[in-house]
């Protein structure tokens, strides 16, 4: 796949100036655990007073140990969660879901097997009131030209392969035009060599001035996170923040490049002390 | 690589012909050899003894009205039946997915009414409304309604989470989750449900016409019952091919069909 595109990406940009798109303040979320014996009944704190900044075009990756609480936080951004705190998309604040903060699943079965893949990515659209057939075709066709799905239009999700699948979930995030895309382990169920490609295509889309995307990208794998991210964080358990950074090394990424050693060992570090 | 004739289609039909053609042959030489004493010919006909009653039924039929207008008149009482029997299904279960207390009461109530057969309560209905083609309607609703409601409330709970979730981060939520997505992610279970609905439908209509045939709507299992009190057996074989035929049609006419152009287009495995 094209690998030329990252050479200027996001990450040489400082992003500080820019403004801040998602604003969490004070996350508390306990989930109710009375009904698991053994438990005492205070509650499973999984995120204790978390705040965070997200800001225009980041591309935010969050590490963390399984039952850390990432996913947690998003779905909680996602508005798919209750939670004490407050939550605000550029200044607004936000507790049920909906189209500006748009999540691409784990799961590649995310897609709605009654819909072409055409009409997967048009539903949202047309939910947000785009009537005009050409107009939706269009915006269609850019989105999966991008993710280079052009001539799969008339598919149904069943005829496609795992990694084709999180690319049509991809293209239906980024035909909404969200605020922030809310990404959950996308790329964890598919194999190395598609999941290879894949990052290097998220990391074209997420650079391309065109979609001017802001991303949260949740992963457990340090190469993935130090490749596609502009800034870095790691979740401890119990849902606080034990790094959150701009990511140090020059894209494009590879094992090669300049201290990806040494920030690899960093990261790892911060992951295990927990 | 090219299937060999015995994994073919054409391999699958030729058995199924073969089968009927051998039933045919044992019934014939049954027939024959009056196995059932002196007027065995009465009570088990030749098979040209039923083509020709078949014929008959619908050229002479019964006291000057044809076979064809009984079954038109069970076709329709039986459609009215299922339009509203599947109606309210969808409409009582998409309720239950909005409301926890409508949910447990309705959830009882199909529990309770899907072991009660139709013509159990008949006699009741009858006794309060009297003889009339609403009845037969009433039980025709009353035998879809309820395996119909099972299949669509099952179908809405098994309705993937992730889908739901999807759905709502479009915007969706009320009505428009429902009909958006709880709908066709519950699709499978639809399909088996009209499957089993279609079915009990067809079944209770006959008994109820049998049981409590009305002159004034008459239906095939009325038709039935005339003929057997008027020793007429070939007619009343040629009957039943007559309901099996109505029933095969609606199987790959309909049914089959609707299966095809929804779950197994979407790729979705079939509840049944």
């Amino acid at each position: 796949m094209d690998e030329a595109g990252p050479g200027t990406a996001a990450g040489d940009v400082d992003a500080a100036d820019k403004p801040v798109v998602l604003e969490v303040s004070h996350l508390t979320k306990i989930f109710d655990d009375s009904q698991i014996p053994g438990a005492d009944g205070m509650g499973n704190r999984v995120i204790v007073d978390l705040s965070l900044q997200v800001r225009k075009n980041d591309f935010l990756c969050i590490l963390g140990p399984s039952g850390c609480g990432k996913t947690t936080l998003l779905r909680c951004i996602g508005g798919f969660e209750n939670f004490e705190g407050k939550i605000r998309i550029n200044g607004i604040e936000r507790r049920t879901p909906g189209t500006d903060r748009i999540m691409v699943f784990q799961d590649y079965n995310q897609l709605f097997p009654w819909k072409t893949v055409e009409k997967n990515i048009q539903y949202g659209l047309k939910l947000k009131g785009i009537r005009d057939k050409e107009e939706l075709r269009r915006l269609s066709d850019h989105a999966l030209e991008t993710v280079g799905l052009s001539g799969y239009q008339k598919y149904y999700p069943h005829q496609l392969s795992g990694g084709m699948k999180q690319r049509v979930a991809i293209a239906k995030a980024l035909a909404l035009k969200p605020e922030i895309i809310l990404m959950d382990e996308p790329f964890a169920a598919l194999d190395a060599i598609t999941r290879n490609t894949l990052q290097q295509e998220l990391l074209r889309i997420s650079a391309d001035q065109d979609w001017d995307c802001t991303i949260i990208f949740i992963t457990h794998n340090i190469q993935e996170a130090i490749v596609l991210g502009t800034r870095i964080m790691v979740m401890e358990k119990g849902g606080t923040i034990a790094v959150n950074e701009k990511n140090p090394i020059r894209r494009p990424v590879t094992p090669a490049s300049e201290g990806y050693g040494a920030y690899w060992n960093k990261l790892h570090a911060a992951l295990y002390r927990a | 690589m090219k299937k060999s004739f015995r994994e073919s289609k054409s391999c699958d039909i030729l058995v199924k012909v073969l089968f009927l053609v051998l039933v045919a042959i044992i019934w014939e030489i049954t027939a024959k050899a009056h196995v059932f004493g002196e007027r065995s010919e009465i009570v088990f006909p030749t098979i040209e003894a039923i083509g020709a009653a078949f014929v008959r039924n619908f050229t002479k039929g019964y006291a000057g009205t044809g076979l064809a207008l009984y079954t038109l008149n069970s076709m329709n009482l039986l459609l009215r039946g299922l339009l509203i029997g599947i109606g309210l299904a969808f409409a009582f279960s998409g309720l239950s997915m909005i409301s926890r207390t409508f949910s447990n009461v309705y959830n009882l109530c199909v529990t309770i009414f899907d072991l009660l057969p139709g013509v159990a309560l008949l006699p009741v209905v009858i006794v309060i409304f009297g003889v009339k083609p609403g009845v037969i309607v009433f039980l025709v609703v009353h035998s879809v309604i309820w395996p119909m409601s099972r299949s669509v409330l099952d179908g809405f709970k098994a309705a993937p989470k992730i889908y739901v979730e999807a759905g709502k981060n479009l915007g969706l939520n009320g009505p428009g989750l429902l009909f958006g997505v709880y709908v066709p992610a519950a699709a499978a279970y639809i399909v088996s449900g009209l499957k089993v609905g279609w079915a009990r439908a067809w079944r209770g209509l006959i008994a109820a016409e049998m049981v409590f045939g009305i002159a004034s709507c008459p239906g095939i299992g009325l038709y039935i019952n005339q003929m057997r009190t008027n020793m007429k057996n070939a007619e009343m074989y040629a009957t039943l091919i007559v309901i099996i035929i109505i029933g095969l049609v609606v199987q790959y006419g309909i049914l089959n069909p609707i299966e095809k152009m929804t779950v197994r287009r979407w790729g979705m495995v079939s509840a049944a």
